[in-house]
């Protein structure tokens, strides 16, 4: 038994989904958002697991690509959790649902 | 054979560390877990033989990312409510659809033919900076996305600074009034 890039993929696959589920079903704010970074995590682990399949020249692509995805989950944590502060000082209230009534 | 050892007790408590995500109720237990999820998954980058992406994840992703989601759930003092549950009714049809998916993906994915390429290049430090920085005409030309990535982190920090502001303009107004 030797590892397999399949293991990979599936590990990958069962944190994007654990990802999804926190991002849409949980309610407080802060979950949503955590859940969006989980999925970025587990599609960050799945560029790294196809690189390894591919030959030599071509590996170093799916090791950059996942740089500059951590870069802008970064700039997207910054935003997204200004807003998070910017609209709790509105309702104070962090449940997801009390900000349907946005417009604009 | 330990490279296998190694996937399952990291896989095990990157998962783990997911479901706790997902099951606690205050999001200072739910950020602590997923910052645990994040160290074990950069154990997994440099098992596979990426160790810079690995020492990248720990720096930005469970230093820099976490560090800013903590520090916003305890200056919020009302991250922690009682009265919002946890999920609703949605989540009845979330969960089993969110399941479906992985199954179907997955499905998919076992039947596609993987392998390990045995002459591929392990991302040290070396190689991923002469990638990153190869600024030759016939180069992949890495570094224009990397100049790009500066300006986003940049205007993304602004827009941070400009969206968590209590009222906009009042520094302004202050320090004139002062100065008279």
């Amino acid at each position: 038994m030797e590892l397999q890039p399949m293991y990979v993929q599936i590990l990958a696959l069962v944190l994007f989904a654990i990802g999804l589920t926190v991002a849409i079903a949980r309610r407080n704010l802060f979950f949503v958002l955590m859940g969006v970074e989980l999925a970025l995590n587990a599609v960050n682990l799945s560029f790294v697991g196809f690189a390894k399949t591919l030959p030599a020249e071509a590996s170093v692509v799916g090791q950059i690509v996942p740089l500059f995805s951590i870069a802008v989950a970064a700039a997207e944590a910054c935003v997204g959790f200004a807003m998070v502060i910017m609209i709790f000082r509105n309702k104070e209230s962090v449940d997801a649902d009390s900000y349907s009534d946005m417009k604009g | 054979m330990l490279a296998l050892v190694y996937f399952i007790i990291l896989g095990v408590i990157a998962v783990g560390a997911a479901l706790c995500v997902l099951l606690s109720r205050h999001p200072l237990y739910g950020a602590l877990s997923l910052i645990v999820s994040m160290v074990s998954l950069a154990g997994i980058y440099g098992l596979v033989g990426s160790p810079f992406l690995g020492v990248v994840q720990v720096m930005v992703y469970a230093g820099a990312i976490m560090m800013l989601v903590t520090f916003v759930i305890m200056v919020l003092n009302g991250a922690r409510d009682k009265r919002t549950p946890m999920f609703d009714g949605v989540s009845l049809f979330v969960i089993p659809a969110v399941i479906v998916l992985a199954g179907l993906v997955g499905f998919a994915l076992v039947r596609a033919p993987l392998a390990f390429d045995t002459a591929t290049l392990p991302g040290s430090v070396k190689l991923t900076s002469e990638t990153l920085f190869d600024m030759a005409a016939t180069g992949p030309g890495y570094f224009l996305l990397f100049e790009i990535i500066g300006v986003l982190l940049l205007s993304a920090m602004v827009a941070a600074i400009f969206l968590a502001k209590k009222h906009l303009g009042s520094v302004v107004a202050e320090n004139k009034e002062e100065s008279h």
